[in-house]
C-alpha cells in the first residue's frame, strides 16, 4: 500500500486557494507521472519508493510548545522566518522590515501578489517531469515568500527555519518556496530543516529568479536525524548578469536527494553550486545537479565533496548542458568524495552535453581515501592515525564551508562539521 | 641513541637497502652523501616509519628500544624527527592547529596536560623567529602555496617546536638561496646540544660550512661505504662520486 492510492480523497481535504487551478494541473500530472521507480534514469541508485510512508498525512498542526522557545542563530541579526510543522508562525518569526523587501509565508502572500505568482509560481520547476516537483506543487502547504524589489540592496540575511516536532511523525511534508530578486538586488538566503528524533518526509521546492544583475546567495543547510527522507529541488533562472551561488550542507539522513538545478537565460550570468555531504551508518546521500546554459558567455561551477563512512552511500549526478546558442560558455564541474570504510560506496556521474562549439568544459570525478602522503606527514609529527584521518576528512570537507559568505554561518557550520566528524582541533 | 645494524630493505620487489649499519650518539652531528637514488630518503624513510618497505634483514635500535615495531606517530613521540625532501601541502588544515595538535599529542605520551593557549603561542612565536617564518603562514594551510624555501624553514619550525632527541634533515638545503640557508643552520645550530643528534642528508659540501658534521658518510647503492670527518665532504665535492666507486672497486 502507498499513499497515491489514496491521493484523490487527500486532496479533496485541501481548501481552495489562489492556487487551486495548479495544484489541479500538477495532481493531474503527478498521477500520470507516479513515483519513479528504479528503471527510472535519474533514481537508479536511490530507490525512493519503499522510503516513502504509506499515507500522506497533511494536517500536522499538532499544538507546539516549544515554538516561545525557539532560539536559532540569535547571535546573528537577520530576519527569521519560521514555519512550525509546514505551517508559518507569525509568533515565533522576526521580520526585520525594509523597504523594498517582502518576507512571510507563501499562503498568506499568494492573495497579495498575484501578479508575482502568476509570472513566477511553478516556472522554473516542469512538474510534467518531475514526479515529486509535481507532488508538492499539488499539495503545497506553505513555505517563505521572499520579494526583494528592484535595486534592493537587502540588509540583513533571510533565515527560513522549518521545524518539526516529536510528535508529527511520519507527516510527509510539502513546503515551498518563492524567491524572486528583481533587476540590481541583492540577497543573503539561509535555510535550515531542524528536527529531532523520529521519521520525517520532506518534499521540499524553492524556486528562485535572479534578476538582471541581481545577486542571491543560499545556503540550504540539511542538519538532519537519521530517519530523514528528504527530496528538495532547487530551481533558479537567472537573467542578464545575475549571480547566484547555493551551497546544500547535508550532515545527515536517511534519504537524502537534492535536484538543484540552474538555467542560465540570460548572458554573462554566474553560477556556483557548492555541496558537502556526510554520511555515515546507512545514510543514501544524492546530489543531482544540473545547470542548464542556455545564452551566450555565461560561467558556472559546480563544486562537490563527500565524506562517506560506514555503509553509507552517496550519489553525484552532474549534467552541464551547452545548448548550441551558448557559445563561450565556461562551465566547470568537480565531484569529489572521501570513503572512510570498505562498505561506504559512491556512484559518480558527469553528464556533459555540448552543442556549441566554442566553449570551455571541464569536470573532473574522484573518489578515494585519504592521502597517504598528507597522513604519513602528520604520523610523522606524532599524531594518531584516528586524529590524523579525522583532521585530513576535515580539512578536504571544510574546503566547502569555507567559501560560505556569512561569517556567522560559517561559524555555525564549521562547529557542526566538527561535531559530525568526531574531531577536537 | 640510534643503532643501525646491517639493515636490508626492499620496495616491492626491488632491493634499496643493502646492508646499511650506522651509530650516532647523543651530542653528534652526521651528514650523509651520496648519488641520486642511492636510498637516502629511503633510509630517512625507514627510521621515521613509512609503510611501503619491507624490512628483509638487520634492526634499528633508538635509546635501546626496537624503533621496528613502534608505528610511526609512536617513533615521533618518543623523539624521532624527519624534516622531509618534500614537504606535503595539506590544504585545510593550519599550522597553527597542525602543531597543537602535534605538541599535544607528544605532552600526552609523557603524562603531560595540554599546552595552554598562552603558553602555545609563545612558543610558536619564539620558535617561528627561530627561521624567520612570518607569523602570516601560521595561520595558512600546510605548506599550501609555500615556496620551496618557506616548505623547508616551515619543517625546521617544526622541528623547533616538537624538540626532538633524533633529527633527520632530508636536503633541507637543497634548493635554499644562501640567505635560507643560514638561517636553516642557524635554526639547526641553536637546537644542537649535547642531549640530542641531527642526522643530515645533503649533496652539497656548503651546508656543512655552517652545520659542521663530526662525522660524513658516503652512502652508495644502498650502503655506507666510508665514513671520514669533515674534510671527506670537501673530498667528495672536489672529485665527484667516481672517486669513491673506484676506491670501493665497483
Ligand atoms: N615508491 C617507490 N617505488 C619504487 N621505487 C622507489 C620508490 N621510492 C623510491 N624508489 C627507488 O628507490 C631508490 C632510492 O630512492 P631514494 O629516494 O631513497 O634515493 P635518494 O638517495 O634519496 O635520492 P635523491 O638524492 O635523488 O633524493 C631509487 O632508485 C628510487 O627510484
Ligand atoms: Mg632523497
Amino acid at each position: 500500500m502507498s499513499f497515491t492510492d489514496n491521493i484523490d480523497v487527500a486532496f479533496e481535504t485541501i481548501d481552495k486557494d489562489n492556487l487551486s487551478v495548479v495544484r489541479e494541473s500538477a495532481l493531474t500530472s503527478f498521477k500520470a507521472l507516479g513515483l519513479p521507480s528504479a528503471r527510472h534514469e535519474e533514481w537508479k541508485y536511490t530507490h525512493i519508493k519503499t522510503k516513502l510512508p504509506e499515507t500522506l498525512r497533511l494536517a500536522a498542526s499538532f499544538e507546539l510548545q516549544v515554538a516561545s522557545k525557539l532560539k536559532y542563530f540569535n547571535s546573528i541579526k537577520g530576519t527569521k522566518l519560521v514555519f512550525i510543522n509546514g505551517d508559518f508562525s507569525a509568533e515565533s518569526s522576526v521580520i526585520l522590515a525594509q523597504s523594498g523587501l517582502t518576507v512571510g509565508s507563501l499562503k498568506e502572500n499568494s492573495n497579495l501578489y498575484p501578479e508575482q505568482f502568476e509570472k513566477y509560481f511553478n516556472k522554473a520547476t516542469d512538474i510534467s517531469k518531475e514526479n515529486f516537483a509535481a507532488l508538492n506543487t499539488a499539495f503545497v502547504r506553505d513555505g517563505a515568500f521572499i520579494y526583494v524589489k528592484k535595486n534592493t540592496i537587502v540588509e540583513a540575511p533571510v533565515f527560513v527555519f522549518h521545524i518539526y516536532d516529536n510528535a508529527s511523525a511520519d507527516v510527509f511534508t510539502q513546503s515551498r518556496n518563492l524567491i524572486i530578486a528583481e533587476e540590481n538586488s541583492d540577497i543573503t538566503i539561509v535555510e535550515d530543516f531542524q528536527n529531532s528524533t523520529g521519521e520525517k518526509f520532506y518534499n521540499h521546492v524553492s524556486e528562485v529568479y535572479v534578476g538582471r544583475n541581481a545577486e542571491v546567495n543560499y545556503s540550504l543547510l540539511q542538519l538532519h536525524n537519521p530517519n530523514t527522507t528528504s527530496v528538495n529541488y532547487v530551481e533558479a533562472r537567472l537573467e542578464r548578469d545575475a549571480r547566484y551561488h547555493i551551497t546544500t550542507v547535508t550532515l545527515d539522513g536517511k534519504l537524502v536527494r537534492n535536484n538543484v538545478n540552474a538555467y542560465m537565460d540570460g548572458e554573462n550570468a554566474l553560477a556556483t553550486l557548492n555541496g558537502l555531504y556526510i554520511g555515515k551508518d546507512a545514510n543514501h546521500i544524492d546530489n543531482h545537479i544540473l545547470v542548464d546554459h542556455r545564452v551566450p558567455n555565461c560561467n558556472s561551477h559546480q563544486t562537490y565533496k563527500g565524506v562517506l563512512d560506514d555503509g553509507a552511500t552517496g550519489v553525484f549526478n552532474g549534467k552541464i548542458f551547452v545548448q548550441k546558442d551558448a557559445q563561450k560558455t565556461n562551465a566547470y564541474q568537480s565531484s569529489k568524495a572521501v570513503l572512510l570504510s570498505d562498505e561506504a560506496s559512491m556512484n559518480s556521474k558527469p553528464q556533459l552535453e555540448i552543442y556549441a562549439d566554442d566553449v570551455k568544459c571541464s569536470h573532473g570525478a574522484a573518489i578515494g581515501q585519504v592521502s597517504k602522503n598528507e597522513l604519513f606527514y602528520l604520523l610523522a609529527r606524532g599524531i594518531d592515525k584516528d586524529t590524523a584521518r579525522g583532521i585530513l576528512t576535515y580539512a578536504f570537507a571544510n574546503e566547502i564551508i569555507a567559501a560560505i559568505k556569512l561569517p556567522e554561518l560559517k561559524t555555525y557550520l564549521d562547529e557542526k562539521l566538527k561535531q559530525r566528524l568526531n574531531i577536537t582541533i | 641513541m640510534l643503532e643501525i645494524k646491517n639493515l636490508h630493505a626492499k620496495i616491492g620487489d626491488k632491493e634499496i637497502l643493502k646492508g646499511l649499519s650506522l651509530k650516532v650518539n647523543a651530542g653528534e652531528v652526521h651528514a650523509i652523501m651520496g648519488p641520486n637514488g642511492t636510498g637516502k630518503s629511503t633510509l630517512a624513510s625507514i627510521i621515521a616509519g613509512k609503510e611501503d618497505y619491507v624490512i628483509t634483514a638487520g634492526e634499528i635500535l633508538f635509546e635501546g628500544k626496537n624503533l621496528l615495531e613502534l608505528s610511526p606517530d609512536e617513533r615521533a613521540r618518543e623523539g624521532v624527527f624527519l624534516a622531509f625532501q618534500y614537504p606535503v601541502e595539506i590544504p585545510g588544515v593550519s599550522t597553527t592547529n597542525f602543531m597543537k595538535a602535534a605538541v599535544n599529542a607528544k605532552r600526552k605520551h609523557h603524562g603531560l596536560e595540554p599546552i595552554v593557549a598562552k603558553e602555545f603561542l609563545a612558543l610558536m612565536n619564539e620558535k617561528r623567529q627561530l627561521v624567520d617564518l612570518d607569523k602570516s603562514y601560521l595561520s595558512r594551510s600546510i605548506n599550501e602555496g609555500f615556496s620551496g624555501g618557506e616548505k623547508k624553514r616551515n619543517e625546521i619550525f617544526q622541528m623547533a617546536m616538537l624538540d626532538p632527541k633524533l633529527a633527520i634533515l632530508d636536503e633541507t638545503d637543497s634548493g635554499l638561496d644562501i640567505d635560507a640557508l643560514r638561517i636553516v643552520a642557524d635554526g639547526v645550530n641553536k637546537l644542537k646540544n649535547k642531549h640530542n643528534a641531527f642526522l643530515v642528508i645533503t649533496h652539497y659540501q656548503r651546508l656543512l660550512n655552517y652545520i659542521v658534521p663530526d662525522y660524513v658518510h658516503i652512502m652508495y647503492d644502498g650502503r655506507i661505504v666510508k665514513t671520514g670527518d669533515k674534510s671527506l665532504a670537501l673530498k667528495m665535492e672536489e672529485r665527484g662520486y667516481d672517486w669513491i666507486k673506484e676506491e670501493i672497486g665497483v
